[in-house]
């Protein structure tokens, strides 16, 4: 991690100081102990390799630039099973074009495969592993986690404690794909061993907020914004439903006053449209 | 040349060993080289050709010695020729290359060539006591006193006169049977003596370069069993690809021994290898980093299914449908899949699918799923499956529904329907888009 060679930057023979380096103010480093200094406030860059997040706004907040290999990560959300594939579509995606295999273990319910080909799934590179009790699921996790096979593993682990959240994530290390543990918000209070954990939340305007509360570096404290929509219904939004926040009858959007209307608009616009939205029956 | 003597403990001090487990040892032998014989009471090979491929003199002499260990041999040694290797065994040397071997030959004791035994009380009468007082006595002495064995094995001995062994001819089936020293109760106890039977069969199956793709234990019960357990039982283990790696199968091994409860003590073990196939063994590398650490993924899954059972370990197959409940077919891992895919449809569908739909609060025509739910797109009509029916539970798979994309605040984006057919049109909770 050194920029310039040693000599370069501190070389008592030069007696002019060359025009590309500026005088030194009392106080600043050297060029070459500045870049070798991690700070307290950086973001730490991880060792191992990571694979990108496929958004944009979350890579610029990862360390490294994407999920971390080598490592677990925690995705903790209040409902498991409602964001998942849709935070971790892209990434999927490039793991399955790569040839590797997406291993989930302990699902809180069935996969469905037509819709995980949204996300880039391929039926060749899935494994649904049915682990129902929390020993299964933690040994599972292990053994494949140990194998080093899979190029990308998601474990549902709702009761796991820390002790065993750091014995996987010891034996992560010698894993290059990245492992993910799903668990509820609640785990948050807990302390663990995985160096990157997220709290993840389903926004109402096709978007996920996550927060990251623990990386190397220092806590994020914003929320991010992610666009995502999931399962192909890119394709039959219309563009009114860009938006399905104004269309809440009980929020009162700032546009339109809450009024006895606004519960009837959004209540005809399902049931019988207006003439200008171009309404999309899918009928087989 | 390069000897190496496998030593076999006799059971007791007078017998030597059965006939059953040299020729075990043998057939474990046989994966270093093809040029393996039995002499008296060890196996003796000759492996100057096979140390490259095995990566050095060192590396083959630490694996023959920690997996000959496990075999139950008691002493291996190393010599330029067979007799030397043995006598050195015999006498509980090991390397026969630190010294020239006139010098370490000559100070054993002369009974650890088998040659001199007959004529062991004549020679010690005339005051030999080692193998190098024997040589020095003069040649045409020994000749005439004593037969012409002792003089052709010594000069075997010392590399002077070359050496004619009978070679050992691979079995074409593997089955094979160890007796254990003593009587197992508990079943996963077995595999401590199932691990040498299956040294034994990986050793053939490399020898054969071929792998197992089913190979069966069979335990006899002892002979105090009670009338109710029976001969014995015995347990088949499949895997997906022909492997011969011996930490996979015992793993497996191990895990179905797990399950098994043994009706009586058990006395006896008999391995067969039932399923062998030639098995493509891929080049290592010359550049490190092209290596991958680590099992396969199937290997993994093996396990996982060897515990889980094969029913939760699985792979989705599509199906043309499109009723949601039958689009995607879970099989277990290790079959292979349809070589040629279905077509799948491309309207939008979840990510997760609930099992069996949950029936909806219905409030003032408008379905709850923890709090009010939007409809955001809709509907899509499926209707199909009137030929399809389930004879067991005797229903019709009949689908008549209209699936909407509902979002609610909490749980995020569901796919819920309502069905038309029924008297009181319901609402279901089908999917999520996760």
């Amino acid at each position: 991690m050194q920029a310039a060679p040693a000599w370069q930057a501190d070389d008592p023979l030069a007696t002019t100081p060359s025009p590309s380096r500026p005088a030194r103010q009392p106080g600043e480093l050297p060029a070459a102990v500045a870049a070798a200094l991690w700070r307290g406030d950086q973001l730490g860059s991880p060792v191992s390799a990571v694979s990108p997040s496929g958004f944009a706004a979350l890579d610029a907040q990862l360390p490294g630039g994407g999920w971390p290999g080598h490592a677990v990560t925690e995705i903790l959300s209040a409902q498991s099973g409602t964001l998942e594939w849709r935070l971790l579509g892209p990434l999927l995606r490039q793991v399955c074009a790569a040839g590797r295999s997406v291993v989930v273990v302990g699902p809180p319910r069935q996969p469905h495969l037509p819709g995980l080909r949204f996300e880039g799934v391929t039926e060749r590179h899935l494994v649904w592993v049915q682990a129902d009790t929390a020993s299964e699921r933690l040994w599972s996790a292990e053994q494949l986690v140990k194998a080093n096979a899979c190029g990308a593993l998601i474990a549902w682990l709702p009761q796991a404690r820390p002790e065993q959240v750091r014995r996987l994530q010891v034996l992560a290390s010698s894993c290059e794909g990245p492992v993910f543990l799903c668990r509820p918000a609640t785990a948050a209070h807990e302390s663990s061993a995985a160096p990157l954990r997220l709290l993840a939340r389903v926004g109402v305007d096709w978007e996920l907020l996550v927060d990251v509360f623990k990386r190397k570096g220092p806590p994020l404290e914003t929320t991010l914004h992610l666009p995502s929509v999931p399962g192909g219904l890119q394709a039959i939004l219309t563009p009114r439903l860009h938006k399905p926040s104004t269309l809440l009858p009980r929020d009162p959007a700032p546009q339109t006053a809450p009024s006895p209307f606004s519960r009837e608009a959004g209540h005809a616009l399902v049931s019988a449209p207006a003439a200008g939205t171009r309404r999309h029956r899918l009928a087989h | 040349m390069l000897w190496s003597a496998l030593l076999l403990p006799a059971p007791d001090d007078t017998a030597s060993p059965t006939d059953a487990a040299l020729q075990a040892l043998a057939i474990w032998a046989l994966q270093f080289t093809p040029r393996v014989a039995v002499a008296d009471e060890a196996v003796v090979m000759e492996l100057a050709a096979s140390v490259r491929l095995f990566g050095g003199w060192r590396a083959l002499r630490e694996r023959v010695a920690s997996e000959g260990a496990e075999l139950g041999v008691r002493q291996v040694a190393w010599a330029p020729n067979s007799l030397a290797a043995l006598a050195l065994a015999r006498a509980g040397v090991d390397d026969g290359f630190r010294q020239p071997l006139d010098v370490s030959l000559d100070a054993l004791p002369m009974e650890t060539l088998s040659a001199v035994r007959p004529h062991r009380l004549t020679l010690a009468h005339i005051g030999c006591r080692t193998l190098g007082d024997v040589r020095r006595l003069p040649r045409g002495g020994i000749g005439r006193r004593f037969d012409k064995q002792l003089l052709a094995a010594l000069d075997q001995a010392y590399g002077r006169a070359p050496e004619v062994h009978r070679w050992i001819a691979l079995p074409e089936r593997f089955a094979q049977r160890l007796e254990l020293m003593f009587r197992v109760d508990d079943a996963p106890a077995l595999l401590f003596g199932a691990r040498r039977l299956l040294l034994s069969l990986c050793g053939w199956l490399a020898a054969r370069h071929s792998g197992t793709t089913a190979f069966t234990l069979r335990w006899a019960h002892d002979a105090m069993r009670s009338k109710a357990a029976g001969e014995g039982g015995e347990i088949t283990i499949r895997t997906a690809e022909p492997t011969r790696d011996i930490e996979h199968l015992c793993r497996l091994l191990g895990e179905h021994l797990a399950r098994v409860e043994l009706l009586a003590p058990v006395g006896d073990l008999v391995l067969t290898a039932d399923t062998v196939m030639p098995l493509e063994e891929t080049s290592a590398s010359l550049l490190p980093d092209t290596v991958r650490q680590g099992e396969t993924l199937h290997l993994v899954l093996e396990r996982l299914a060897a515990r889980l059972g094969p029913q939760r370990v699985l792979r989705p197959v599509l199906c043309e449908d499109h009723r949601p409940e039958w689009m995607c077919r879970w099989q277990p891992a290790a079959e292979p899949l349809p070589r040629k895919p279905a077509m799948a449809s491309e309207l939008p569908q979840p990510g997760f699918i609930l099992s069996a739909p949950l029936k909806l609060l219905v409030r003032g025509n408008r379905p709850y799923y923890q709090g009010e739910l939007q409809m955001l797109a809709g509907p899509q009509r499926v209707d199909g499956g009137w030929w399809d029916r389930d004879e067991a539970a005797g229903q019709m798979r009949h689908v008549v529904r209209d699936y909407w994309v509902a979002q609610s605040q909490q749980a995020g984006v569901l796919w819920v329907f309502q069905t038309r057919l029924d008297e009181a049109p319901a609402w279901y909770l089908h999917g999520v888009y996760a």
